[in-house]
């Protein structure tokens, strides 16, 4: 009754009014934005006025957004590969191994995940000051590898655990050894769980705002600092601009993860 | 499946079955947590009751100030709010979720997925945009006649709890979802066999058989919305302050360390607490998802 | 001559022995069941011979060599286990050249041994589905064809049909009796099924708390049990609790609940005069007539359900005590006037179709 939605009665129109306000809600200001990108109001007017490409060229004109983009991009991606091999090294320990303390290990890698980034970020902030890593790759690479690994910990092990570990052991029978039966047969099993922490590790870093806005020099900014610092000026059209580019690079990875799953399922 | 005498899914190789088997590949993570983790947040808390000198005065100083008890208050309220907000407005959505034709909840389902994946400084700015004086909100209100004079929708709490509420709905959604999708259909034809009205059936079955879902998705919601930093430094005002906020401003404006240090701690220490209740009813599953 | 020597193996997980003290000698091409209920060590004894657990003492020679010191991967044994565990990434050819792969084969040979295989088993069109994309019997074909690619002397197979509905297990049991005979390699086959132990093994080995409780072939463990376990365990049963009035050698004298005396059953294990033992009886092996028409040793029953099953009658019988007898006739040998419910009837059989277990 309640869990049939042709019998629901009246209380059918309640939760379609409320879903559809909620995706509305949730969906407008996305559209907005994107709508704001190539509106030609420098005020940010609604419905535009006109359209224009004017913000994504002074977007592309400016050294320093590409500077950002690059320096996030490279970020990003040296603390995914980072991620993902630390992170399939940790969940073959922590769902294989026989030592003590394995529950407490899992839980500490996961706490970076939980607890608020911001203490993180002063901490990490205040730690890399002697160290000299504030403002450097190395200090990005490093803090965002703390929030990453827990994503990748995480997609790995739910993987490994549902490989059904006789798959592995009868590749051993037929005569590979352990490390080849892991390397021909295991990781191409748990491949969604590596592309998916790969995907997750890769956003944890992209999107990183809170350690990076701390740690940043005037000389090495991510794309989120920049964007942060722009938006405590002005609410300039060409961060919409931006906007609407990081809306269509998830768009995108949620395409692709989508497909995966397809893959997966047939 | 058939049980076998031992399961082959453990096997221990006939060649290495000592204590400690298996801890080596843990090693690299262990060491980036501990040293990029551990270390540095010990550190900073232990500045809370070392700087200026050995003490509590930072706590003193902290809990004797209304300044920082608002602050406090604040980040209570707002966390409360939206929690509030993300259950009356998540449950319908979950419950839609749930039994809607597939097409629909599908759709629902993407949008829900595509705002959460979204940068977050991207929805904040969009946020910014539309709770500005100027902004369309208040232009269409008074468009309609609805106001004479522009809301002030920013730079308060109003626009922190609107912006907060916004990022947070997914994260309500998305467990509740999971809890009504898993309630067995047949138990309310068995409700109105037993001659529960509708409303009956929903108070006595449905909310009891939800209510494990609401819980550890409003812990969830609460917790994460105690420490948040970028949505309340944007679209809240400086007289309102955060406890996130706080602790940003007194290391980046104040320098002063020791309470920063007292400030996290308390953030810390709520923050685990809850996750532990969290632990201790929910298990870890949801507080993972 | 022996070709499998298995010595004494046992194995100890903490405190508790999941098998003890086993041996076992297989010759070259036999076909071995491990029969048991799970938990009785059969598995594990299949698992240390497989290289996954170290044996806690023992030996296991193959071809009169110890093969405990190399690792899984050397032994070079063939395994079906109990879920297909087909490797979901490559296609069928892929997983039957697998072994050939890792044994860096040339490609030729890989390529002819394929199509042998894929022949053995009877899926010459399947060589490039995935296998996600076969049936259950059809998946475990292939992982049949993948074990027996690399031509190993002994093949390992841990319950294979338990994941299989009843109908295409008699399927596969038939394929792995024809395989079996075709390539002459000598098989373990762990089962908790005693009906697939008869149908497929030359000998079955019924393992109980860790250790083997009968070694034979299948019909000596049905018609001449050694323990009261294997009686129970192998086909079915009746029991009649009774005490023993004299014993000599392997033969005994009974008195049952009821008063009445047997005399001169065969009997398993040392009894003395007064100790309790249970007299264990097939139910295909009962006889019912009416009342005192029969010569032979017998029973006084009370006909309590009857059951039609096809090719068989099934009848339960209360005695005197109140014990309960299953009999089973073809129902050919019954006739319907005879079905009578409450009907008192009397229970015989052949002197030498009873067996005297002590408790």
């Amino acid at each position: 009754m309640l869990l049939d939605f042709a019998r629901l009665g009246p209380w059918r129109v309640v939760l379609i009014v409320i879903a559809v306000l909620v995706g509305a809600y949730l969906l407008l200001p996305i559209l907005l934005i994107v709508a704001l990108s190539f509106g030609s109001s420098q005020w940010l007017q609604f419905p535009p006025p006109g359209w224009t490409l004017r913000w994504y060229e002074e977007l592309f004109d400016d050294p320093e957004w590409i500077a950002s983009f690059l320096t996030s991009f490279q970020i990003a991606a040296v603390v995914t590969v980072l991620s993902v091999v630390i992170g399939l090294m940790a969940s073959f320990g922590l769902t294989r191994g026989e030592f003590r303390g394995r529950e407490v290990l899992r839980a500490l890698f996961l706490t970076p995940m939980i607890l608020p980034v911001v203490v993180l970020a002063v901490a990490l902030y205040a730690f890399f000051l002697r160290l000299h890593l504030n403002g450097t790759f190395l200090g990005f690479v490093l803090a965002h590898l703390v929030i990453a690994l827990p994503f990748s910990i995480i997609a790995i092990s739910n993987a490994l655990e549902r490989f059904d570990r006789d798959i592995e052991t009868a590749a051993i029978v037929c005569g590979a050894s352990p490390l080849e039966a892991k390397i021909r047969v295991t990781l191409p099993g748990i491949r969604l769980g590596l592309i998916s922490a790969a995907i997750f590790s890769f956003l944890a870093s992209w999107d990183e705002v809170v350690i990076a806005i701390f740690m940043a020099s005037p000389d090495l900014q991510t794309l989120p600092v920049r964007i942060y610092s722009t938006l405590r000026q002005d609410l300039s059209p060409v961060i919409a601009a931006v906007s609407t580019l990081l809306i269509a690079l998830t768009a995108a990875l949620m395409a692709l993860a989508a497909l995966f799953r397809k893959d997966a399922r047939s | 499946m058939t049980v076998t005498d031992v399961p082959l899914a453990n096997p221990s190789p006939a060649t290495a079955r000592r204590r400690g088997r298996g801890i080596v590949p843990v090693i690299p993570a262990l060491a980036v947590v501990v040293l990029v983790f551990v270390i540095p947040v010990l550190a900073l808390l232990l500045r809370s009751v070392l700087e200026p000198e050995p003490g509590l005065q930072n706590y003193a100083a902290f809990f004797g100030s209304t300044t920082y008890l608002k602050v406090l208050g604040n980040t209570f309220l707002v966390a409360g709010t939206v929690t509030l907000a993300t259950v009356l407005l998540g449950f319908p959505v979950a419950w839609f979720l749930a039994i809607a034709p597939s097409f629909w909840s599908r759709l629902l389902f993407a949008i829900i997925i595509l705002s959460m994946w979204t940068n977050l400084l991207a929805r904040t700015y969009a946020w910014m945009v539309l709770l500005q004086r100027t902004g369309i909100i208040n232009r269409t209100l008074m468009d309609l006649g609805l106001i004479s004079e522009p809301l002030p929708l920013i730079n308060n709490l109003a626009g922190v709890t609107i912006g907060m509420t916004y990022i947070m709905l997914p994260f309500m959604i998305l467990p509740l979802h999971a809890t009504i999708r898993a309630i067995d259909p047949a138990v309310f034809q068995a409700a109105a066999l037993c001659g529960a009205s509708r409303w009956q059936a929903f108070t006595r079955v449905m909310l009891p058989l939800a209510a494990s879902g609401i819980a550890a998705g409003a812990l969830m919601v609460f917790v994460m919305s105690l420490g948040y930093f970028i949505t309340p430094a944007l679209l809240g005002g400086t007289s309102n302050m955060m406890l996130a906020e706080l602790i940003a401003q007194l290391v980046q404006s104040l320098l002063d360390w020791g309470l920063a240090g007292a400030a996290a701690l308390v953030l810390l220490v709520v923050t685990l607490a809850i996750y532990l209740v969290q632990l201790r009813f929910f298990g870890f599953g949801q507080a993972r998802s | 001559m022996t070709f499998l020597e298995i010595s004494n193996i046992s194995k100890t997980f903490g405190n508790v022995a999941a098998v003890n003290d086993v041996s076992l000698d297989i010759a070259q091409g036999e076909f071995v069941t491990f029969l048991g209920p799970s938990g009785s060590g059969k598995s594990t004894t299949l698992y240390m011979i497989a290289g996954f657990f170290e044996p806690s003492g023992g030996d296991v020679r193959l071809g009169g060599r110890s093969i405990l010191a190399e690792p899984s991967n050397k032994r070079n044994i063939g395994m079906v286990f109990q879920r297909y565990t087909l490797f979901p990434h490559l296609s069928v050819a892929e997983n039957v050249a697998f072994p050939l792969r890792v044994r860096r084969r040339s490609a030729a040979e890989i390529g002819r041994k394929v199509e042998e295989m894929l022949a053995l088993v009877r899926l010459e069109g399947f060589a490039d589905r995935m296998p996600a994309q076969l049936s259950g019997g059809q998946q475990q074909r292939v992982a049949l064809a993948r074990a027996l690619a690399y031509d190993p002397p002994l093949l390992l197979m841990d319950e294979p049909l338990s994941a299989l509905d009843k109908k295409l297990r008699e399927e596969i049991q038939d394929e792995i009796r024809r395989i079996h005979r075709q390539t002459g390699v000598t098989i373990l086959y762990v089962t908790h099924d005693q009906e697939e132990a008869l149908s497929l093994s030359d000998r079955i080995a019924l393992f109980n708390h860790g250790r083997i409780e009968q070694l034979g072939k299948g019909r000596e463990l049905y018609e001449a049990p050694r323990t009261r376990f294997v009686a129970d365990f192998v086909g079915h049963s009746n029991f009649l609790d009774c005490t023993i009035t004299r014993s000599e050698g392997e033969s005994a004298d009974i008195v049952l609940p009821d008063g009445g005396m047997l005399s001169g059953i065969s009997l398993h294990g040392a009894a003395v005069a007064g100790a309790r033992a249970g007299l264990m009886i097939r139910p295909d092996r009962l006889r019912l007539s009416p009342l005192g028409q029969a010569a032979e040793p017998g029973i006084d029953a009370v006909l309590s359900d009857a059951t039609f099953i096809g090719e068989t009658y099934h009848f339960v019988l209360a005695t005197g005590w109140g014990a309960s007898v299953n009999v089973r006739m073809p129902a050919s040998r019954v006739r319907p006037d005879e079905v009578t419910m409450g009907a008192h009837m009397q229970l015989h059989w052949e002197a030498t179709d009873a067996r005297l277990f002590c408790h």
